[in-house]
């Protein structure tokens, strides 16, 4: 046996202790990350986040291997195929963020009859015979609301900014917002418009929208859109009010600007692109020999305003917050899905 | 007198635009007109500028179209942020180096339509790949601030009117004299009426391909700089909304899609339209599966009606 001498070794040990199962060996085990997008900054983080912790994994003999494969298209016919190679390329477990959550079924349970396991999250697929590291989207719309509601009491104009149209994460947070509008009725949503999780698109779609509103008191968000709507706020030349954020470095350095100069306050929530690395764990595990639920849920990381500063100085500049997830903390998400 | 203005195709887009901020207006009682148009010049002055170069190639004629303005966009913003990393000093470095970048990326879609003798709509394609690719590569998606300095003059208005769209309304009607008066703008023009009745009379036909596609490039990078600057930094998405925004322009804006009739006016009118239709649509609080069926709607009758007004010649 190899001697094992790295942290996340140790720590994968700890945990299988502490969990009372049996050391079984995974460290014949393959396991192959199947990506279906790499083009922005949080997929380029969770790929770099993969690397920095399953490296490591590796070299300390944990698992055999831990490749990462990105589809270049984006496309379901494309990633797929990519799972029908992984599963003839002989991996024991294939960590899956998805294009589509029905449309891999197939290829999905495919490759559970083949008897390799399957781990999806963030990009989730609903096929039985997978696992599923999913996001409480809703709650996290929620959240935002009841924020707000702990700050603001006063009747107040709500603009929101939403993600991109069709796709099941931005339904998802919006219905949360929405459900959580609907309980406190001194919020009002005066305006709605699709920002794309992107700084320039959400820019763009405030600068056209507003004009015609009245005055906003807070600016509800789903990431990646909190400093362009800052940046179309001033540029027309009104207050800007308070706008949650979602995490990212150019986001969290105007808040933290704001802050120093005029003690601006607001939150900022996302989920955290070392995700990924949470599911290379699960996948370990499950290869372990563990009892893992089907169904697990991703922690999401919170910024308020005592931690902007301890957390900015960990982003990566131009990147977004992340931690990286150890065996233990998957443990947790494991233990907590059990109860 | 009259007639001839209203013979014009690009005259339509700007009839488009305006009823569609009367529309928007009728919707806020008159409120914020003003500033309404203000964004609208802002954003439109960025879909003029890639607008520029997808007009001119697609004026060579048909299957002409350059879709690796995006990626090419994504490049040339993100090293050139990079580059500057905040530093005032550094933007004339900054600009040049997009600006080669952009020769660097129109060359090489020339060698793959040429040399590879790939068609211009698959080799522009391909080649956005690999443009993305090492825009990844070099900036790993990371979002750099531009210098105070460029973010400034991208931004800065006088009396409502973005500086900026100023200077590209002068772009504008620059090129607009490069189309029509010059041998290069001629030439353009003659290729797309017919490619082999330009050959004969001595146009250097491969030449003047070269470089439009050059052109089209070049233009990609400035703008990718310019975004980037105005907008906070450059990102890997930037440019996606890009790629169908540069041809809707030119289609709206009354250029032939078959080629042989550029119009520059006309680009102004469209891409002031194209961003009124999605305020429109948004200050109307409509869901997003409407709003796209009514973007699309919309386009297709401003494209019946000035295309239905040409026939009428």
């Amino acid at each position: 046996m190899r001697r094992t001498t790295g942290m996340l070794a140790l720590a994968g040990i700890a945990a299988a202790a502490v969990s009372g199962s049996a050391i079984a060996d995974t460290s014949d085990k393959r396991i192959a990350l199947s990506n279906n997008y790499a083009g922005n900054s949080w997929r380029q983080a969770m790929l770099r986040s993969w690397d920095k912790v399953t490296k490591p994994a590796v070299e300390a003999g944990i698992v055999a291997a831990a490749d990462p494969f990105t589809t270049a298209e984006n496309q379901v016919t494309e990633q797929a195929a990519q799972i029908q190679n992984m599963v003839l390329e002989g991996y024991n477990a294939i960590v899956l963020n998805a294009a589509s959550p029905d449309a891999l079924n197939g290829a999905v349970k495919e490759a559970c009859d083949a008897g390799v396991t399957v781990v999806s999250f963030d990009g989730i697929v609903t096929e039985p015979c997978a696992w599923r590291i999913a996001v409480d989207f809703k709650q996290m719309g929620k959240d935002e609301v009841l924020y707000l509601k702990d700050r603001i009491t006063e009747e107040c104009n709500l603009l929101e900014i939403r993600g991109l149209a069709g796709v099941f994460v931005d339904d998802e947070i919006s219905k949360g917002i929405h459900e959580g509008v609907s309980e406190y009725p001194n919020f009002k949503i005066v305006g709605s418009v699709h920002g794309d999780w992107d700084q320039a698109k959400a820019q763009a779609a405030v600068a056209g929208i507003l004009p015609s509103l009245p005055e906003i008191c807070a600016v509800v968000t789903q990431g990646g859109d909190g400093y362009g709507a800052a940046q179309a706020f001033a540029a027309a030349g009104r207050d800007v009010p308070l706008i949650i954020m979602g995490n990212r470095e150019d986001e969290l350095l105007w808040w933290k600007e704001q802050k120093d100069a005029n003690g601006y306050e607001t939150m900022s929530v996302s989920i955290a692109p070392g995700v990924s690395t949470l599911a290379f764990w699960v996948a370990q595990k499950i290869l372990d020999g563990q009892d893992v639920p089907k169904d697990l849920v991703v922690p999401f990381l919170r910024i308020d305003q005592g931690n902007l500063e301890d957390n900015l100085a960990n982003t990566e500049k131009g990147g977004v917050a992340n931690v990286e997830y150890s065996s233990d903390d998957a443990q947790k998400v494991i233990d907590d899905a059990k109860m | 007198m009259i007639r001839d203005v209203l013979r014009k195709p690009w005259l339509w887009s700007f009839v488009a635009a305006f009823l569609v901020w009367l529309a928007t207006m009728a919707f806020t009682g008159f409120k914020g007109g003003g500033e309404l148009i203000s964004a609208a010049l802002t954003f439109a002055t960025f879909f003029v500028i890639v607008g520029i170069g997808q007009m001119f190639v697609f004026t060579l004629g048909p299957g002409n179209v350059d879709l690796s303005i995006p990626a090419t966009m994504t490049l040339a913003g993100s090293v050139a942020m990079k580059l500057m990393d905040t530093q005032d000093s550094m933007i004339v470095i900054g600009l040049l180096v997009a600006l080669v970048i952009g020769v660097g990326v129109g060359i090489f879609n020339y060698i793959l339509i040429l040399g590879l003798r790939i068609p211009p709509i698959i080799a522009t394609l391909s080649s956005s790949f690999v443009i993305l690719s090492a825009a990844i590569a070099y900036g790993r998606g990371l979002r750099i601030k531009p210098p105070p300095l460029l973010a400034e003059f991208t931004t800065v208005q006088v009396a409502g009117i973005p500086v900026l769209a100023i200077a590209v309304v002068i772009l504008a009607a620059l090129m607009g004299v490069v189309l029509h008066r010059t041998i290069y703008g001629r030439s353009v023009t003659a290729i797309g009426q017919s490619i082999r009745a330009a050959g004969f009379a001595g146009v250097p036909v491969e030449r003047i391909r070269f470089l439009t596609y050059v052109l089209s490039a070049v233009l990609a990078a400035l703008c990718g700089y310019l975004f980037s600057g105005f907008s906070g930094g450059s990102s890997l998405s930037m440019g996606e909304q890009y790629l169908l925004a540069s041809i809707a322009v030119v289609v709206i804006g009354g250029t032939s899609v078959a080629g042989g009739n550029g119009n520059l006016p006309g680009l102004w009118g469209a891409a002031l339209f194209l961003f009124l239709v999605q305020s429109m649509l948004n200050t109307y609080q409509l869901s997003a599966g409407l709003r796209y069926l009514a973007t699309g709607l919309i386009i297709i009758a401003v494209i019946t009606a000035a295309g239905g007004q040409k026939t009428l010649r």
